[in-house]
């Protein structure tokens, strides 16, 4: 399939599957299109480093790391907390699929492959938490040193 | 200062009981209430929240310290009302606020309708599932059935909920339907990615939120609260196997084959 097709079905997918987390967790109304866009950018992220045969958990981190400095940025341009932005930007990350292969390959007694497709699932969460942490960290120092224009809040 | 201090309670509890209930952090819980204890002007203020409770402890004006605990059980995720109560615990910030008009702007948050209807809010998870079983390489045809499947699992998720079932028994009978119904159709139509379709409508089930957040408590040194989360995250992903276990074993069973 032609690249920049394929690129653009994962961006739009990923964005309407934001866009119902969005309206599911009840965010507010104003932040229903920014949060989703994060989403799918993130997700478009992490799939584009997959293509260039980067390591999973590194494309997963650097997803996760965008999501995080792009939601704290919004939360902070719109006055709403960051975790709105945050949580439904990291969610098209979360390892769906890989769990479920993991569950399947139980479920048809192949365990050694269960356990190995079950970790990788574990490492890529981990990764997930550890580029939001790392994001909101970078962010915090990328506002501390530069002078703030209008007075702090989140 | 106001000569009764204890009244000041009230608020302060109300603001940590909404953020937990509806999906906040607990550090969120313990900064805001705070906060919110200096804009009262305490100037010791004390909390501790972890996600089944939150302790409050302020110094009165006559040197004797006021101390509750609240009991929480968790309810659901509400975005908009944990952002409300954040905003009010700002604008105490700013401008100087009475106890009662707190008080009223919480409850008033507290009771306010949510927006969307029951129907909406399944109709939203189908379309999220049906996003995903794109972004996991599904076809049309796959996206049509994880909107299906998905509605059918929400709309049961919402009714034993209304039954007044535990969470974990609808993720048990959700996720094993999820399972079962795209296997049953692959095996009557023979279109469909199963795997594809099965995970999109897993994935409004799954504990992200629960997971990301237990590995950021811990991160930030909140050991009781990452492990609680932890915990919840993991029955919750226990529960989604157990039921996707059964499905594809009844599935083997009815049909002998593996898929």
């Amino acid at each position: 399939m032609n690249i920049v097709l394929e690129s653009l079905i994962k961006l739009v997918s990923s964005f309407v599957g934001t866009l119902g987390f969005a309206i599911f967790m009840h965010a507010p109304k104003r932040a229903w299109l920014p949060a989703s866009t994060i989403g799918g950018a993130a997700y478009l992220l992490y799939w584009a480093l997959l293509q260039l045969n980067l390591y999973e958990p590194a494309a997963i981190f650097l997803g996760a790391l965008l999501g995080s400095v792009l939601g704290q940025y919004c939360a902070r341009r719109m006055r709403m907390i960051a975790s709105i932005f945050v949580l439904l930007a990291m969610i098209p990350l979360v390892p769906g699929l890989g769990l479920y292969r993991c569950m399947s390959f139980l479920a048809q007694e192949m365990y050694s492959a269960g356990a190995d497709a079950g970790v990788r699932a574990m490492v890529d969460v981990v990764m997930i938490a550890l580029g939001l942490a790392v994001g909101s960290f970078i962010f915090r120092m990328a506002i501390r040193t530069k002078p703030a224009k209008e007075e702090p809040g989140k | 200062m106001p000569h009764n201090d204890t009244i000041y309670m009230a608020p302060l509890h109300l603001a940590g009981r909404l953020i937990m209930e509806n999906g906040g952090e607990t550090y969120r819980v313990e900064e805001t209430i705070t906060r919110m204890g200096h804009a009262f002007g305490f100037n010791e203020v004390e909390c501790f929240a972890v996600p089944s409770g939150i302790f409050i402890s302020y110094r009165k004006a006559d040197g004797a310290i006021e101390t509750a605990v609240k009991r929480i059980s968790r309810k659901g995720i509400d975005l908009t009302r944990v952002d409300a109560v954040n905003a009010v615990s700002r604008r105490m910030e700013q401008e100087q606020l009475s106890c009662e008009e707190v008080l009223a702007l919480l409850r008033e948050i507290e009771t306010r309708p949510p927006k969307i209807t029951r129907l909406g809010l399944t109709a939203a998870v189908a379309m999220s599932s049906a996003g995903w079983a794109a972004m996991f390489g599904g076809g049309l045809m796959d996206c049509v059935l994880a909107f299906i499947v998905a509605f059918f699992c929400q709309a049961l998720a919402f009714a034993l909920d209304k039954a007044g079932m535990r969470s974990f028994v609808s993720t048990l009978m959700g996720s094993f339907l999820a399972t079962i119904l795209p296997m049953l159709f692959h095996l009557a139509t023979g279109l469909l990615m199963v795997e594809q379709t099965v995970a999109a409508c897993l994935m409004p089930m799954l504990p992200g939120l629960a997971m990301t957040n237990a590995v950021q408590d811990t991160l930030r040194g909140d050991m009781v609260s990452g492990i609680s989360s932890a915990t919840s995250a993991l029955l919750t992903a226990s529960m989604i196997a157990g039921g996707a276990l059964m499905g594809t074993a009844l599935f083997r069973l009815l049909t002998g084959g593996v898929l």
